[in-house]
């Protein structure tokens, strides 16, 4: 009993410094395998690390215009995902925080710190941080109903919310490949590409752009600030990728109670990200960036999508029971 | 445990009786610090403040029909008044709703157990605290009276009515409830929410936005009763147990960090002379204690996690997730749609709670006015703080307020279950707290200290001339600006032409149209000549033989 608790404790302790530690390595490989697509050589893998670490000895700035809170919001912002990111399972199933890991507390969490990046672009009274904030706030709209409608569908096939829950059913059961799960599967992927600030929603290379989202907000932030703001950045892509990948690709994640289970849920969870950052590059390279007004359609047909899958699993029956 | 009075006056022959039960006990308790928090925004030395209050009370504590709405027109009454004191025209919407809720109430209370009681009482109450399509008056008549006054009817009166409608619904006609009752009350709630929300995202003024959150949180509480009401009638003891969990801790929430919030926008008016949110701007250098306040307010009206709104959202969204796996396939179908709704409601939630705080009190000032205010005054500063810190416990410690809860659950729906909350904001909190103090040390140990404040760089425009300290007020994101893409976006669909709320666009007006024809119909009668009344005379007599003789010959 006491072994397993301190199993568990390890194996939570081993995913909250993976995540933090290999979050930026995500990102580099990301922009890196994009560089190729696209027949440039690229930057290092290790790139990110290098900017954070510039970004460490840089003075912090900050505009006279802006009030005192100015500093609290890269915080409260980082603060969010990073807990969030601590409920997401990994390489396991079965961490210590697994019974927190409902997946409406983890849509809260993302909530606030879309929100505190909001009030950040807010603080300096600029045109470009507002901009930013408002289209942050128009996408969240459809971004979070298409959410909940897709949850009620994991909801109904796994009889639990708790993204702990949903994998290890998902990892168990014999669900097989429904039309539903593929619905799902496109709505959250729609939803999560807005919610990481990726094309087609939102270019994450592109600075100063009239119709930049999450670069506008951060325009004012210099030094420690901007490195909290850009590692939270880095994080909440680690942890959607996490997120889809224990949800949609369950197999092989260890659990945390037998330490024998965990090289190959370590090494399935690298593969798992590195074919989805690839997936991601490539997808990236073979699509443009949407105008801001296309958006609330694209994230409307995701909302669409997710109800479609619900209706589905209602018609086929296959809930109840 | 469960006292009883009787008091000597009311009715001839019967008096008026009180009894508190635990569902009194509890909107009694939800009300207590409002009331407190109000009088020390000032209204203390109004009469009229405190036969509100007394009417509210009296309306929570009665045993008879009689004394329910006594104690209810009272509080009606007593608020028309504070209304007209700060606006004529809204009062008289004012008056003219809480006489129909009147009309409906009236009859319904001493009607037999049935449907149509139920729809009565849904109506009546229903209007009073601003359910959809009924919720009109709200957005209008809510921000007119004092600020202390706004905050005890946006957290006080609409529990009132709340508390008729779950007293009736869940105690008086419970025998003859159906699961279709709930439907009834999911969908008014969903169209709150989802109205309420918009024009919360949308309008331009304060006290407003306030307004429309609360026919927002009304219309989450109905949705949360709505499916409490079906699960009782299907009994299904979980869908029960969490709707009224989350109706109720709502309500618990929601009594304390609207009224914050108003009296907090009471003191910006005080402060700056207005409340419209583009003369507002940075409000948070010159009152910062105030500008804390409303942050901690706004996180609740938002439902963000570690507030005090997340608890009964999380309970919510469960409910309905339940409520989707069980019932007929339509039922199934309108409850996803719900979450869609619920989830596009608490986005918009969170975006107008961001416009309110960071267009108003973050940013650069846009009037001289929002430059000069100053801190806010002592009394409202300390009803906010009392609100404030009694938010705490609900925000950290929503498991121990529900185990409060459950005399009332179990009262209004025995059979409901309420298995323990499984959002523990303390552990995130702990959690926030570990990597809040790993991240700090690291700064420490390799980053740079200090912050160097220097203008903004704002896109390249660099500093302001001299004349103007705070630049151009007019290069600055301004609230209509801020909303004008999702009133784009989904305004059109759902609001009537001309961003006007449908309630008004599809109800108000033709309402309105039918009066004015029926005074120029009246009007032509009276100006009829004497051979027109004559001869309408007679043919009013030749058409009575006429039916009079066909019905003897038949």
């Amino acid at each position: 009993m006491l072994l397993t608790l301190l199993l568990r404790l390890l194996a939570t302790l081993l995913h909250a410094a993976l995540m933090f530690g290999l979050a930026p390595l995500l990102m580099g490989v990301v922009s890196t395998l994009r560089a190729w697509a696209l027949g440039r050589r690229g930057p290092a893998f290790v790139q990110p690390y290098r900017d954070l670490y510039k970004l460490l000895r840089k003075a912090t700035l900050a505009p006279d215009t802006a009030s005192q809170l100015f500093s609290a919001w890269p915080v409260a912002g980082v603060l969010a995902l990073a807990v969030a990111a601590m409920l997401v399972p990994g390489f396991s199933t079965g961490l210590l925080t697994a019974p927190l890991s409902d997946l409406i507390t983890i849509l809260g969490l993302l909530g606030l710190a879309r929100a505190a990046t909001m009030l950040g672009g807010l603080e300096a009274g600029s045109g470009f941080g507002g901009a930013g904030a408002w289209r942050e706030a128009l996408y969240g709209v459809f971004a979070e109903g298409a959410l909940l409608v897709v949850l009620l569908c994991f909801g109904l096939l796994a009889h639990t919310v708790t993204v702990d829950g949903i994998a290890l059913a998902f990892a168990t059961q014999h669900i097989g490949i429904s039309v539903s799960l593929g619905f799902a599967l496109a709505a959250i992927l729609a939803v999560g590409l807005t919610e990481t600030g990726r094309i087609p929603t939102d270019n994450p290379s592109g600075h100063l752009e009239l119709a930049m989202v999450h670069e506008a907000m951060l325009l004012e932030y210099s030094g420690r600030n901007l490195l909290l703001l850009n590692y939270a950045a880095m994080l909440r892509l680690a942890l959607w990728m996490s997120l889809i990948g224990s949800i949609f690709l369950p197999f092989g994640m260890a659990r945390a109670a037998d330490i024998l289970s965990w090289p190959g849920g370590l090494l399935l969870w690298a593969l798992k990200l590195g074919a989805m950052a690839a997936a991601l590059a490539v997808f990236e390279v073979s699509s443009a960036k949407m105008r801001v007004f296309r958006v609330p359609e694209f994230l409307g047909v995701a909302m669409l999508l997710g109800m479609l899958a619900g209706i589905f699993l209602f018609v086929a029956a296959r809930i109840g029971a | 445990m469960t006292p009883s009075f009787a008091l000597y006056v009311g009715l001839p022959g019967q008096g008026m009786h009180l009894h508190l039960d635990a569902l009194s006990l509890l909107f009694l308790g939800i009300l207590l610090p409002q009331v407190v928090a109000g009088a020390m925004a000032g209204m203390r030395k109004s009469v009229t403040f405190w036969v509100f209050a007394l009417g509210m009370g009296l309306a929570l504590a009665a045993a008879d029909a009689f004394t329910l709405i006594f104690g209810f027109e009272l509080m009606s009454a007593a608020s028309w008044l504070l209304v007209l004191r700060g606006d004529q025209k809204p009062a008289t919407l004012y008056v003219g709703t809480a006489i129909f809720s009147a009309a409906c109430l009236i009859p319904a209370v001493f009607l037999p157990a049935g449907p149509l009681a139920f729809l009565l009482i849904v109506l009546g109450a229903g209007a009073k605290a601003g359910l959809a399509p009924l919720h009109f008056w709200l957005p209008r008549a809510h921000p007119a009276p004092p600020a202390g006054v706004s905050a005890l009817m946006s957290g006080g009166m609409v529990k009132v009515a709340l508390y008729v409608i779950i007293r009736y619904a869940f105690v008086v006609l419970a025998p003859a409830a159906q699961p279709w009752w709930g439907g009834v009350l999911v969908a008014a709630g969903a169209a709150s929410v989802l109205i309420g929300a918009l024009r919360a995202m949308l309008e331009g003024e304060l006290k407003t936005v306030l307004a429309c959150s609360t026919v927002e949180h009304v219309g989450l509480i109905t949705v949360g009763l709505g499916i409490a009401l079906r699960g009782k009638a299907m009994d299904d003891a979980t869908m029960a147990g969490l709707g009224l969990q989350a109706a109720l801790l709502y309500a618990v929430a929601h009594g304390l960090y609207k009224p914050l919030l108003f009296i907090g926008a009471g003191e910006v008016k005080h402060g700056v002379g207005t409340t419209a949110l583009d003369w507002l701007g940075g409000l948070v250098r010159g009152m910062p204690k105030l500008g804390l306040l409303m942050l901690a307010g706004a996180a609740g009206m938002s439902a963000m996690p570690l507030g005090p709104g997340f608890a009964p959202e999380f309970l919510l969204l469960h409910a309905a997730i339940a409520a989707a796996g069980s019932g007929g396939i339509i039922a199934r179908i309108g409850f996803t749609a719900l979450l869609a709704v619920l989830g596009v409601g608490a986005a918009l939630a969170l975006g107008a709670a961001v416009r309110l705080f960071g267009i108003g009190f973050l940013g650069r000032p846009r009037t001289l006015q929002a430059a000069a205010a100053e801190e806010a005054r002592r009394g409202p500063l300390a009803g906010m703080a009392l609100l404030g810190a009694l938010c705490v416990p609900v925000a950290l410690l929503p498991g121990l307020v529900l185990n409060l809860l459950t005399p009332v659950i179990l009262e209004l729906a025995p059979q409901a279950q309420t298995p323990p909350l499984a959002y523990a904001p303390l552990s995130l909190a702990v959690l926030a707290g570990l990597v809040a103090g790993a991240g700090w040390l690291a700064l420490r140990r390799y980053g740079v200290r200090g912050t160097r404040e220097v203008a903004a760089w704002n896109g390249g425009f660099g500093k302001a001339p001299p004349w103007l300290p705070f630049g151009d007020p007019a290069a600055q994101p301004s609230a209509t600006g801020f909303a004008e893409p999702i009133g784009r976006a989904i305004g059109r669909g759902l609001l009537a032409p001309g961003g006007a709320d449908p309630a008004e666009a599809f109800l108000l007006a033709p309402l309105q149209r039918l009066h004015t024809r029926g005074v120029r119909l009246a009007e032509r009668i009276r100006r009829a000549t004497i051979r027109q009344r004559l001869a309408f005379v007679f043919a009013a007599l030749v058409v009575f033989l006429l039916a009079l003789g066909l019905g003897e010959g038949s």
